[in-house]
């Protein structure tokens, strides 16, 4: 079986242990804690699409994440089904991303992951101002509250989201956006518009972190609207890109998985112990392990397979000495 | 004083130099020339170890140019004017000149050697309050030669000093090139414009696509044909 | 009432000094090495708590401890700067961008959870006997605790300035933020230039925490809004000018104090990020252009 077939057989295993771990487990605090990987995996395969394949690293990406609560909720508590409202959120993510993108894409290197945070926490502030009460489920909602649909809602999207990336990355659009990750004025000159390449990254990108946000709302029956456009939902979404392997496809999820673990098993000694120890991790990724986790598998996997070589030639027998 | 052996250079994995070698003997003032693209600049890069070769040896009185620090270059007394002489636009011309004397041993002698480059580019001390970004392009060229006087070098690198510049700027810049290295410096001279570099030199040699293809006094290679033929016509 | 407006002013541009003060900081450091240390803020609330902890452990005056916590920044910067950026000074342009960004964004992480762990998320200031001093002048009353740090502000970016421009150091800085590699070639050792800029900005940040910590308040996560702060006047002051960012600086806080008296404090708090914005979007080139031209 070639390295690819495997991974998609693990993958394939994987997801259907996750379709069946409702079944099999019954316990909510289990499932919350499988959806809360999920949410990430979801938060973190979206960033990724931008910032590890395209290079254009979005500080922002948490305003699309919260815009995408934003509408949902909006529209479902108002009374419109569920899948229109999150198609909705992830929709109004996708025009906040080009009105963010067509000018900000203009700017070069740094100024562009500046601008987006900018740009996010001016979201941020205004949504904590101007709704500053906590939204609540109404109270037949709470009644009829089920954990288990919710859960295979971030199953299938986490799935669609990975699916996308994949699709997305094996494509002709993908190998453009890669080429602007290497060099984008090469690119240019090769007729690969860098605009439209980025701008379709972007909305991506944003769709799929509009329908997490979307999600997100259809999932927690109580949160200030502020929260989802917090910072640190990007910050950690491109810090599991980083340490599980930014520009790869299981990257993500490595990260995410492995952040919830470490976070969960830190949580337990001392509090934000956590994030110091992913501060620390991100730093040495970035530093000296470029492909993150998934690149020190990589490059293991070379070792084991240089070592296991020589012991084949020797049951050959040879005349040289 | 300055011995070339063998240098291979890469830009990444583009290789730029195959096996050059040249020679710089002291007082002398040596011209490399070729077309655009030949290697000049990356020659000259390896010299002052903006550039670390990937073969060969650089001497200069003994020391192994490619294993000093390209800041440590100007200490042993290799000056360079690099391509468009690259003043710093937003200070005054006195303060330019008063960076090329940034190394100790020249910080000393400061005020004896803006003496002498005011000598020789009287125009640079009218200006000396003037911010650099305001100087015409000759005067530009100058400050950046007198820059170079300033750490009182015994070899002067010139990397095209004549680019960009009018006919008659040329001719002058020329005329002061050859009277620094009249009054002691060597000078190895890096020029698109042959005839003039030609007859300006001791010597030269004469560079292709990274690899020395020629070399001799400046007269024998002005009247040689292929040279003629190839830069003159 | 134009008095009410007036005071609400004189406020704005007390603060601003400090904005200021902090963008100088951040300014230096990119201007010389390209890096911009999204953890400058972090920076700055350790320099808040050095002083707070030295007045509340020993008794001592701020602004008489103020040498100690630049020292102790200056300290800080130069650990950071061997264990962090030193390497990636050699790094291609547009990955070095790239990579100090990430690390300056994993450091203001880390910086900013030490100090939640050390000293809990409570918001600390500094209270001495003459705290609520004011002075008042035409009827508009400044706390004298913000305008002597107006002042110290002041001369620390005079000493600054200074030191840019009559000393052979400072030059070379300036030679560096220019052509470092014409500043190569007249001897001058990028890495130990890299290294002082770093340093300096940090110690910067240390005078502004300190500052801050007077004043106003600090807190272990106030880090990135002021990092935020930072970047929005050096865009507005534009690169290269000490006096230009300092005055953004100021502008910056009259402003948000004019916005907030005329709108509302929502507005308040996001007009500096909006200016930001636009800046960036409609003239990016007219602030930063000539270095990278």
């Amino acid at each position: 079986m070639t390295r690819k077939q495997v991974t998609f057989s693990a993958l394939l295993i994987l997801i259907a242990i996750l379709a069946f771990l409702p079944v099999v487990v019954k316990k909510d605090s289990t499932i919350n804690l499988a959806l809360l990987v999920l949410l990430y995996v979801s938060l973190a395969s979206s960033w990724n699409i931008l910032g590890g394949y395209s290079g254009q690293i979005n500080l922002g990406h948490a305003a699309f994440f919260g815009a995408g609560t934003l509408v949902t909720r909006s529209l479902w508590l108002a009374g419109w089904n569920l899948f229109p409202s999150l198609l909705a959120g992830g929709l109004v993510a996708v025009a906040l991303a080009l009105l963010i993108g067509i000018p900000a894409f203009r700017l070069r290197g740094i100024y562009f992951a500046i601008g987006t945070l900018a740009l996010a926490q001016i979201l941020y502030i205004t949504v904590g101002n101007t709704l500053p009460m906590i939204s609540s489920l109404p109270a037949q909602s709470l009644a009829t509250y089920e954990l288990v649909p919710r859960y295979y809602l971030f199953l299938g999207l986490t799935i669609l989201t990975t699916g996308t990336a994949y699709f997305l990355v094996n494509s002709r659009l993908g190998l453009g956006i890669m080429a602007i990750r290497e060099e984008e004025d090469a690119a240019e000159s090769l007729g690969v518009s860098a605009l439209q390449h980025k701008l379709l990254a972007l909305s991506v990108s944003a769709f799929f972190a509009g329908l997490t946000g979307g999600a997100f709302a259809y999932y927690h029956v109580g949160y200030y609207p502020q929260l989802p456009f917090a910072p640190e939902w990007t910050f950690d979404s491109m810090m599991m890109a980083y340490i599980g392997g930014a520009g790869t496809i299981i990257g993500p999820i490595i990260g995410a998985v492995f952040f919830v673990i470490v976070r969960e098993f830190l949580v337990l000694k001392l509090a934000e112990l956590h994030l110091i120890v992913f501060g620390v991790l991100f730093i040495l990724v970035v530093l000296f392990l470029p492909g993150g986790l998934v690149g020190v598998w990589g490059t293991l996997q070379k070792a084991l397979a240089r070592r296991s070589r020589p012991k084949e030639i020797k049951l050959t027998p040879t005349r040289e000495s | 004083m300055l011995k070339i052996e063998e240098i291979d250079a890469y830009y990444g994995d583009l290789q730029a130099l195959w096996g050059i070698s040249m020679q710089v003997n002291e007082g002398e003032l040596v011209a490399l020339v070729g077309p655009n693209g030949a290697g000049k600049t990356t020659t000259l890069r390896v010299i002052t170890g903006l550039l670390k070769p990937a073969s060969g040896d650089i001497h200069f009185y003994g020391h192994h140019l490619d294993k000093v620090a390209a800041h440590k270059i100007v200490e042993l007394g290799i000056s360079q004017v690099p391509e468009g002489g690259k003043i710093f636009t937003a200070m005054s011309v006195l303060e330019n000149l008063e960076l090329g004397a940034f190394v100790a041993s020249a910080r000393k002698v400061k005020d004896q050697s803006l003496q002498w480059v005011y000598e020789i580019f009287p125009r640079l001390e009218e200006r000396k309050n003037q911010r650099a970004g305001t100087l015409s392009g000759g005067e530009r060229q100058m400050l950046a030669i007198g820059r170079a006087l300033m750490s009182k070098p015994r070899l002067l690198l010139l990397d095209e000093p004549s680019f960009g510049l009018a006919p008659l700027l040329v001719e002058q810049i020329f005329a002061m090139i050859t009277e620094i290295n009249r009054q002691g410096v060597t000078v190895l001279l890096v020029e698109q414009n042959v005839r003039a570099a030609l007859e300006l030199a001791h010597r030269a040699y004469v560079i292709e696509n990274g690899r020395i293809v020629g070399q001799g006094t400046g007269d024998a290679l002005l009247s040689f044909e292929s040279v003629r033929s190839a830069y003159l016509a | 009432m134009l008095e009410p407006l007036v005071q609400n002013l004189a406020f704005g541009l007390l603060v601003g000094a400090l904005y200021g003060l902090a963008a100088v900081g951040l300014s230096l450091v990119f201007g010389v090495t390209k890096f911009l240390n999204v953890a400058h803020g972090e920076l700055l609330m350790f320099g808040g708590y050095a002083s707070f902890w030295i007045f509340t452990l020993l008794g001592i005056d701020p602004f008489l401890t103020l040498a100690s916590t630049i020292v102790f920044l200056l300290v800080i910067g130069l650990v950071l700067y061997k264990l962090l950026f030193a390497r990636m000074v050699k790094l291609t342009e547009s990955v070095k961008i790239q990579n100090t960004l990430l690390v300056g964004f994993g450091l203001s992480l880390i910086l900013q959870n030490l100090a939640l762990r050390l000293w809990t998320a409570d918001t600390r200031s500094i209270t001495t006997f003459y705290s609520g001093s004011v002075f008042t002048l035409l009827g508009v009353r400044f706390p004298i605790v913000r305008v002597a740090s107006l002042v110290i502000a002041l001369v620390t970016l005079l000493a600054l300035d200074m030191f840019l421009r009559r000393t052979y150091t400072g030059k070379a800085l300036r030679a560096t933020v220019e052509n470092w590699e014409a500043a190569t070639l007249m001897g001058i050792d990028i890495q130990r230039v890299y290294l002082l800029s770093f340093v300096l900005g940090a110690a910067l940040a240390g005078v502004a925490g300190c500052l801050v910590s007077v004043g106003y308040s600090i807190d272990p996560v106030m880090g990135m809004n002021w990092t935020l702060k930072g970047l929005i006047v050096m865009v507005l002051g534009g690169l290269g000018s000490i006096t230009g960012t300092f005055v953004g600086g100021l502008v910056l806080g009259v402003t948000e104090s004019a916005t907030g008296f005329f709108l509302s404090l929502t507005y308040r708090e996001v007009v500096g990020l909006v200016l930001f914005v636009l800046i960036l979007v409609f003239r990016p080139q007219g602030l930063f252009g000539t270095k990278e031209g």
